[in-house]
């Protein structure tokens, strides 16, 4: 992927670059918002990371300016203010999803590459998702794996379908308690852990290859 | 302000009573003046018109009758007894016709027919006390054949009353510009006291004594309501001060447990030979203090941005709704712990709330109730309705908490001695109870009812219900 960061602090900067790198990414970085707006704007990406305090453009008016100008580059925002309603203005310019600093490395490569996963365009909707022998019929909500039939409860189901449709990709507890449950918090205990044994014991347990693989120290991997 | 025995008269409240005085003064004297010209002015008019119209009934009398009608006329009235009327009728030569005036108040010669008024005293000897003096104002007139006609009204009586109502202007007047700006004066002083106390009170907390409070007379007037505010405010002042004195000291110290082992890791860490293998250790159990660190942080900074209103917004939310998404989030969390987990939610409980802030709430509570309750234990969470109020109740079969400890827990970075070895910021509980604060709900710990051998504990997080 071709990611362009936007960050004016250079140890930050070359922290990302470092760990987009090492996870096979071209990075390139613009400290300031001007020059990351016209970088974004004359040049095709597949993900842009931007930090909200920048200097002479804010991140949000940076994203706003770019969604207006027609730009569909997904993008992540990186700052320092968490709560949820900065995620909400975050989210409400026109921004695919917003971390909180600080981070783990493994949570940004993971959200950096389900950002990019979204970048189909006109593609139509998926109806069918397939991981191996694993399948996923959306319309009939029915799952089977090498055609068993497999009973989920909804929220099995749309743990699944999550993981399904970011195949290969790692996926971070956090992420999953984000976009699955809809809340942005960190629980002390393990209740995403948990959620994903009972989904293994289902979708996993009576088969040789096991599909949703544990990754240590970041998260969740579902792959053939 | 400066104080001192005449500091009060800089104050606005002197200002406004001076003014109110001086006010009050020339409205007691314009009502006096009013007083005096009704009554004396009137009294004079109105003897002044009598005796005209007597002078004119005397010269109708002369005129129609001559001499000898106003002889009689004079003799009629003189029977009569008019007190108030005195007359003089005197021929040409001086001779006294009818009257007991002892002289004419006028010199002789003057022409037929003009009238002239005449104000003069008559001194009457009197044998046993000093001479009588009476005030006459009169009319005078020489008739067509010479004679002398005097007609006079006694003032006396009506001098003596405009004596009396002018004594009693004279004394009234001062009195009452006295009382006046002694009243101002004193209520100034009350008022400028009372302001002083308050500015003292005041003075003193800017020194940084928060413990300074103003005195409430109990009264219930203005000043004591001002007094019952300020007070009010410095108390919660003092709370939040120490609050934050002790948060600060509190993060102070659970700071500087997780650096201080970092930095002696580091420390022993370059003493000794350093290989590949244990740099890459030392450095991986950094990131991981460090992280706590880093969590830390931000649990403070979350929980003073929720105790300073500047998270949140407070809208209609499906309480139950939420209860259930909770439950079925951490019902495998608790089975995985060896622990019953059951859930009872009453429907279409709605409150004002912050979906995202009860959520965390909820999760802390639970968060707890599943590390402290041991395998084999139970979880009951409820999601109640009552009167006024719908309750998040976590009961569970774990140790408890002793009485003395349950209001305690609630503080910052406080942690009961089993809870050390377990992880976390203690903040947790803090954060419920600011969540709590921020809906105007309560969040209470209770004893348990004791189900098991343990003796349990209830947690109960209730909020204002939404109609």
């Amino acid at each position: 992927m071709r990611v362009l960061v936007i960050e004016d602090d250079l140890e930050h900067a070359d922290f990302i670059e470092k760990v987009l790198c090492e996870a096979g990414h071209d990075v390139e970085t613009v400290e300031d918002g001007d020059s990351g707006l016209v970088r974004a704007r004359e040049d095709s990406f597949d993900a842009l990371v931007v930090d909200r305090m920048l200097p002479r453009k804010p991140g949000l008016q940076l994203v706003e300016e770019f969604r207006n100008g027609g730009g569909t580059t997904p993008a992540l925002f990186l700052s320092a203010l968490s709560d949820v309603n900065n995620r909400v203005e975050g989210l409400k310019v026109g921004a695919d999803d917003y971390l909180a600093k600080p981070f783990a490395p493994e949570e940004l490569v993971a959200r950096v590459e389900a950002l990019g996963r979204r970048q189909i365009q006109g593609e139509p909707p998926v109806t069918k998702l397939k991981v191996g022998e694993l399948e996923m019929d959306l319309l009939a909500r029915k799952v089977t794996r090498a055609d068993q039939r497999i009973d989920l409860q909804p929220r099995e189901f749309k743990l699944l379908e999550f993981l399904m449709r970011h195949a290969g990709q790692t996926v971070t507890r956090t992420m999953l308690l984000e976009k699955v449950w809809n809340y942005h918090f960190d629980p002390q205990t393990n209740v995403i852990d948990v959620h994903i044994s009972r989904l293994r014991a289902k979708i996993d347990k009576e088969f040789d290859q096991q599909l949703l693989q544990t990754v240590r120290g970041a998260g969740y991997c579902l792959q053939a | 302000m400066k104080s001192g025995p005449f500091a009060f008269v800089r104050t606005t409240t002197f200002r406004l009573a001076l003014v109110y005085s001086v006010l009050f003064a020339l409205f007691s004297a314009a009502l006096l003046g009013y007083l005096f010209q009704a009554t004396v002015g009137a009294m004079r008019t109105e003897a002044k018109a009598r005796l005209e119209s007597e002078f004119r009934t005397l010269a109708v009398a002369w005129n129609t009758g001559g001499p000898r009608r106003l002889e009689q006329s004079l003799l009629e009235r003189s029977l009569v007894q008019v007190r108030d009327f005195t007359y003089q009728f005197e021929t040409a030569e001086g001779e006294v016709i009818v009257g007991d005036m002892p002289y004419m108040p006028v010199e002789k010669a003057m022409p037929i027919g003009v009238v002239r008024s005449v104000t003069f005293e008559v001194e009457r000897p009197l044998s046993d006390r000093a001479p009588e003096i009476t005030k006459i104002e009169g009319r005078i007139t020489t008739l067509g054949d010479g004679s002398v006609l005097l007609v006079g009204i006694k003032m006396d009586e009506r001098l003596r009353l405009v004596g009396r109502v002018t004594q009693a202007v004279a004394t009234a007047a001062p009195i009452g510009v006295l009382l006046a700006l002694l009243g101002g004066f004193f209520s100034a002083r009350y008022a400028a006291g009372r302001a002083e106390a308050l500015t003292r009170t005041a003075e003193a907390v800017m020194r940084g004594d928060l413990s300074q409070r103003a005195d409430v007379h109990g009264s219930g007037d203005e000043f004591d309501r001002l007094a019952e505010h300020l007070n009010a405010m410095l108390s919660r002042l003092e709370e939040l001060m120490s609050t934050t004195r002790h948060a600060g000291e509190s993060i102070a110290h659970d700071l500087r447990s997780p650096l201080s082992r970092l930095r002696n890791r580091l420390e022993v860490t370059l003493r000794g030979p350093i290989d590949e293998m244990t740099a890459r250790e030392t450095l991986n159990q950094t990131v991981d203090e460090v992280d706590k660190v880093l969590a830390t942080f931000n649990a403070i900074l979350r929980l003073s941005r929720v105790n300073a209103g500047a998270e949140g917004r407070l809208q209609r939310l499906d309480l139950s709704e939420l209860a259930d998404e909770m439950a079925e989030l951490f019902e495998p969390a608790g089975e995985a712990a060896g622990l019953t987990f059951s859930s009872d939610i009453q429907p279409d409980l709605v409150t004002q709330g912050d979906r995202a802030l009860l959520a965390q709430a909820i999760s802390n509570i639970l968060d707890n109730a599943i590390k402290y309750t041991p395998s084999g234990g139970r979880i009951q969470f409820s999601a109640l309705s009552h009167e006024e109020t719908v309750e998040i109740r976590v009961e569970d079969t774990g140790p408890g908490i002793p009485d003395a400890d349950l209001e305690r827990v609630k503080e910052r970075f406080v942690r009961l001695d089993d809870a050390r070895t377990q992880a976390g910021s203690g903040l947790g509980l803090a954060l419920v109870e600011a969540v709590a604060d921020l809906h105007q709900g309560q969040f209470t710990l209770m004893p348990g009812h004791g189900l098991d051998t343990k003796p349990g504990l209830i947690v109960a997080l209730v909020l204002p219900k939404d109609i």
